[in-house]
């Protein structure tokens, strides 16, 4: 894995997807494609060989644990890092998310440090792993 | 003749029958008077029904009317407002980020120009400088000099419409107190609907959907289950899910 790896921020809000492009641009990853919801960003995964995927929870139309369902159904996808940053704080839907195969999980309000280092340990992880 | 009416009035018809045959006056009135005002009991207690019934289909009314208002003019109102007030504060976010992004080449500018002179500058102070170095010095002190008030001032400019930008919070929460008093008062009628409906069973809960829709961000003061406090927390769940 590289700072060429190409990220995918799925965020209802433009101002949050906003946010996290320049978090993730300052922290040295500038390959960076945004999608609004879970319908947009499932194609867009299925054929954009995305190496990490960043979603909210709470979205119209496919909301984040759906997307990160379908995600882990994809036999192509099945592998793909994805960390979820969303407001949603109750501690069942933590676990559901865990138990969904999330690899890592962000409450927002976030801080670009926690985001530096959630990415960080995942993608350590994928590197130990391989 | 149903068996009901004959328990409820067949000793009374008898006794009538029985004191007109024997000629007992005092008994038939009597027995007479007893059967009228039974009848005037039972037609009360209809008429009290009627009344109450109408009461509350008049309250009903009331309620109804009021909600209809509500549903067709106060409600989408809020909607539109509360439209706008995402409208505002994602101009007022995406304006405050065009400033900082604008700020942010200006500041570097700055900086790496006196890192270039720093080094000269230096030297000058330690008494180690050529005169062709020091001309130098000089020229690119006030080209740093002029390019660094400019942008400074540019920056300072941009600061301030950042603070002006902030102004939204004043507008979106003027609306969203609006949107409170609208949804309070839903509540009221709605709260009157149901006790007047006398709808017992409450409406089927729609948890999982939500569970899996999401909740939205914890609000302070409305209860939605255990949540957890903070990064740290959620941190400490998931090393205790083996992650």
């Amino acid at each position: 894995m590289s700072k060429d790896m190409k990220f995918l921020v799925v965020d209802d809000f433009s101002t949050m997807r906003r946010i996290i492009k320049n978090l993730l641009i300052d922290l040295g990853y500038p390959n960076v494609a945004e999608a609004d919801d879970g319908s947009t960003a499932l194609p867009m995964l299925q054929s954009g060989q995305f190496d990490f995927l960043i979603t909210d929870w709470n979205m119209p139309g496919i909301p984040g644990l759906e997307l990160l369902k379908a995600v882990r159904a994809d036999a192509r996808l099945a592998k793909l890092p994805v960390l979820m940053l969303t407001a949603e704080a109750k501690r069942e839907q933590i676990i559901e998310a865990a138990q969904a195969g999330v690899n890592g999980y962000v409450i927002k309000p976030f801080t670009a440090a926690t985001l530096k280092e959630k990415i960080d340990k995942i993608l350590e992880a994928r590197t130990n792993a391989a | 003749m149903s068996s009901t009416l004959q328990q409820e009035y067949g000793s009374i018809v008898a006794t009538l029958s029985d004191a007109l045959a024997a000629g007992d006056d005092a008994l038939f009135l009597a027995e007479l008077d007893g059967l009228v005002r039974r009848r005037e009991i039972q037609l009360f207690g209809e008429l009290r029904k009627l009344t109450i019934d109408l009461q509350t289909a008049l309250d009903r009314f009331r309620v109804d009317s009021r909600l209809v208002d509500l549903a067709e003019k106060e409600v989408p109102n809020a909607k539109h407002r509360l439209d706008h007030v995402l409208k505002l504060t994602d101009e007022a976010a995406h304006r405050t980020m065009d400033l900082v992004e604008r700020c942010g080449p200006l500041a570097e500018r700055t900086a790496q120009q006196a890192g270039g002179i720093v080094e000269s500058w230096r030297r000058f102070r330690r008494r180690e400088i050529q005169i062709d170095e020091f001309q130098r010095l000089v020229l690119r002190m006030d080209g740093f000099l002029d390019t660094a008030r400019n942008d400074m001032e540019a920056v300072r400019g941009n600061l301030a419409e950042v603070m002006l930008a902030q102004g939204y919070q004043d507008l979106s929460g003027q609306i969203i107190r609006g949107v409170m008093n609208l949804v309070g008062e839903l509540e009221v009628a709605l709260v009157e609907l149901v006790r007047l409906s006398k709808t017992g069973a409450a409406a089927p809960k729609r948890h999982s959907d939500d569970q899996q829709r999401g909740f939205g961000p914890i609000i302070p003061g409305i209860d939605n289950g255990p949540a957890v406090s903070g990064q740290q927390d959620v941190d400490s769940l998931l090393a205790g899910l083996g992650m």
